[in-house]
């Protein structure tokens, strides 16, 4: 497996730093409420300590599309609107995500609903989400609101996905990836193919856009993989009752674990017993094999496009997703 | 509002089938006259049964105006080679716009009923059971969110999304000042002028209609003019329906005097208003028994002896009439008359 470049290539995050910069405050700017509170709870997220991850895909896939077009480095300012848009539609939807799941603490501090109770949270949450339609559309491009909106359905269905379950364990791999698709892989997808239209009008182009996107799995196989945690499907989502990638794959050499993903890991020791039987499995190889033909494929996608930094930030990156530590 | 309510209870199938009022409705009861001057409606009242809304909320009708607003402007001048569906004088686009306005006022009529985890008592039943209640209320307000942003999508009109979208946030911000001092005990009432009141009113009751129905325009593609005259119809029959939502306790001869009132409702800030606010919590105070009990008979007679209630009616009757003025601005037609009737409804005490 591929290791992390060294000082070969640039860091990827460079890159798209200069369009970046700015980002947060930008998507607080259009956050116009009246209320105080309300802006505080709006504004919550965007405190410019994230590694703004999604918001760097599409801005270098924006670059690719670009130079792949016409040679042109810059990006345009629709696209970074993109970037902004997807940025936002995914804290919405992760404000509503912890009041559904009664989280208390996301990314080191305490959760929207946690400080101000459920009712407020989904209220920001919705209000979030608007700010961005509202932008969207301010794009004036009635293409590119449709593919972003197509991410808000995903997301939903992903969460409705995650609430259902299958008995059958063939029915029940696909149903994951889908719910996987859904919940975090659409963003990033349609994100990138509305840069890529926005940028170069070739269909090809948009195509591989997507597609580089679709395949680029993120945290999405439950990995964690920093040497250390292979092999450790996180007890949060276990005892959320969501059967991972290791999960599924153990339970085809462990057929009581059955069972257990039915009644959703509810039962006192469910957890426990879960990693032992993944840890003595090949579940995790058999993951990280899965998330690496995901890699690879995301790779081949966009080594279609014409040869430029961002293009090789982006192979980058796709090595650095599979060994990325939460 | 036999008629109406008939309509708000079957809206779905007419929405999905919207056929010629006057032979819709003839099928019900016979012909029926329809101009402004016999105000036939008025003549069911004996069966009415009073409107379908929910609790404290609006008309369950906002699609049925939106309908009626985009019949009673008629065909715009301008070229529509794009909208040949049109149906009753309906274009297909404005009646999936009535749909994705009522999506969007259910979307949040959901979400309001998410409770604080953190605020449960035990009596309030099972944890576990709150919890999953949340979960599918977000969940279900979200769906229908969802559904509504595709919807919109499939307009093909990024003015229309813009304007609902913002409609939205308008929404919100509404439902959050109704939210934010309800849970504060000590603060049964708001230090706020009728200006303010006004404002967060049209926030959270006239904003999403208002919008909806010249977004009904902008895609049949109407001038700014026409554009304006939705709004305005829009804007100024919604805030005489919540005002004649709010007088409902003071009115009606029939309510039970001890039924609970708003303290925030528009006869009490207008009461709050011309009293002064001292004088107005002195007044809560006296009716304030033991452990917290509010005796609403003597804060309802307190506000009637005041002019709150008189000025509320009058401040109804204002938005009436400029609701009305606005309708002026359209040919006349029966759809027009059915909107003039609406606001007649809205704006009648007796």
């Amino acid at each position: 497996s591929k290791t992390v470049s060294d000082e070969k290539y640039q860091d990827p995050f460079q890159l798209g730093r200069k369009d970046l910069k700015n980002l947060y405050e930008d998507i607080k700017k259009e956050l116009l409420v009246s209320t105080a509170e309300l802006k505080e709870m709006c504004d919550y997220y965007f405190d410019g300590k994230g590694k703004a991850f999604r918001p760097m895909i599409v801005v270098l896939m924006a670059r690719a599309c670009n130079i792949h077009h016409n040679n042109s480095r810059e990006v345009q300012a629709s696209q970074r609107s993109v970037a902004i848009i997807a940025e936002m539609i995914h804290t919405a939807s992760l404000v509503h995500d912890d009041v559904i799941d009664d989280a208390n603490s996301r990314r080191g501090k305490m959760t929207v609903n946690q400080i101000w109770g459920e009712r407020k949270a989904v209220l920001a949450g919705d209000f979030i989400l608007s700010a961005a339609s509202v932008a969207l559309a301010r794009i004036g491009n009635t293409t590119i609101i449709s593919v972003l909106t197509q991410v808000i359905e995903d997301l939903v269905c992903g969460e409705f996905l995650q609430l259902g379950s299958k008995e059958n364990e063939n029915e029940r791999f696909a149903h994951y990836l889908e719910k996987t698709f859904k919940k975090t892989a659409s963003l990033i997808a349609n994100s990138c193919k509305a840069v890529s239209i926005l940028g170069c009008p070739d269909p090809k182009v948009h195509e591989i856009a997507y597609q580089y996107g679709k395949n680029l799995i993120d945290d999405v196989l439950d990995f964690t993989s920093c040497a250390d945690h292979l092999g450790k499907p996180t007890a949060a989502d276990l005892k959320l009752g969501l059967a991972t990638g290791p999960v599924l794959f153990a339970c085809r050499q462990f057929p009581e674990m059955n069972a257990m993903i039915m009644r959703r890991f509810s039962k006192p020791g469910d957890v426990e017993r879960a990693r032992k039987y993944v840890l003595q499995s090949d579940g995790v190889q058999q993951t990280t094999y899965l998330a690496q033909r995901y890699c690879h494929e995301a790779t081949r996608e966009i080594s279609k496009l014409r040869p430029s930094p961002e293009r090789e930030a982006l192979i980058q990156l796709t090595e650095m997703v599979l060994v990325r530590d939460k | 509002m036999f008629l109406l309510q008939w309509i708000t209870l079957n809206y779905s199938e007419i929405l999905l089938s919207w056929l010629d009022m006057k032979s819709f409705l003839s099928t019900l009861i016979g012909p029926v006259k329809m101009d402004c001057e016999n105000m036939p409606f008025f003549f069911f009242f004996p069966f009415c049964r009073g409107f379908v809304y929910d609790s404290r909320n609006n008309l369950q009708m906002r699609g049925l105006v939106i309908l009626l607003v985009s019949k009673a402007a008629g065909p715009s001048t301008a070229e529509l080679s794009f909208q040949h569906n049109m149906v009753s004088g309906i274009y297909s686009s404005q009646r999936s716009l009535a749909e994705i306005t009522e999506l969007i006022h259910t979307a949040f009529l959901v979400h309001r009923g998410i409770v604080n985890i953190g605020e449960l008592k035990s009596c309030d039943g099972p944890l576990k059971d709150m919890q999953f209640g949340n979960k599918m209320a977000v969940l279900s307000g979200d769906f229908l969110l969802a559904n509504a942003c595709t919807s919109l999508a499939q307009l093909q009109n990024t003015k229309v999304v813009e304007l609902i979208s913002s409609a939205i946030g308008d929404l919100v911000q509404g439902i959050y000042y109704e939210n934010s001092k309800s849970s504060e005990e000590n603060c049964l009432t708001d230090d706020i002028s009728i200006s303010r009141w006004k404002e967060q009113v049209f926030l959270s009751h006239s904003a999403l209609l208002a919008k909806s129905c010249q977004a009904a325009m902008e895609l049949a593609k109407h001038s700014a003019e026409i554009q304006d005259v939705a709004f305005q119809y829009g804007k100024h029959m919604s805030m005489s329906h919540k005002l004649h939502s709010d007088l409902q306790p003071f009115v009606k001869e029939s309510s039970s005097d001890t039924m609970a009132f708003s303290l925030n409702s528009a006869p009490a800030v207008l009461h709050q208003e011309f009293l002064g606010r001292e004088a107005w919590i002195k007044q809560i105070r006296e009716a304030q028994g033991k452990g917290n009990t509010m005796d609403y008979k003597k804060l309802r007679e307190a506000i009637k002896a005041g002019k709150g209630v008189t000025s509320a009616i009058d401040l109804c009757r204002c938005h009436g009439n400029r609701a009305l003025a606005a309708l002026e601005r359209f040919p006349p037609s029966e759809a027009r008359a059915a909107l003039a009737n609406i606001v007649c409804a809205v704006t009648r005490f007796s």
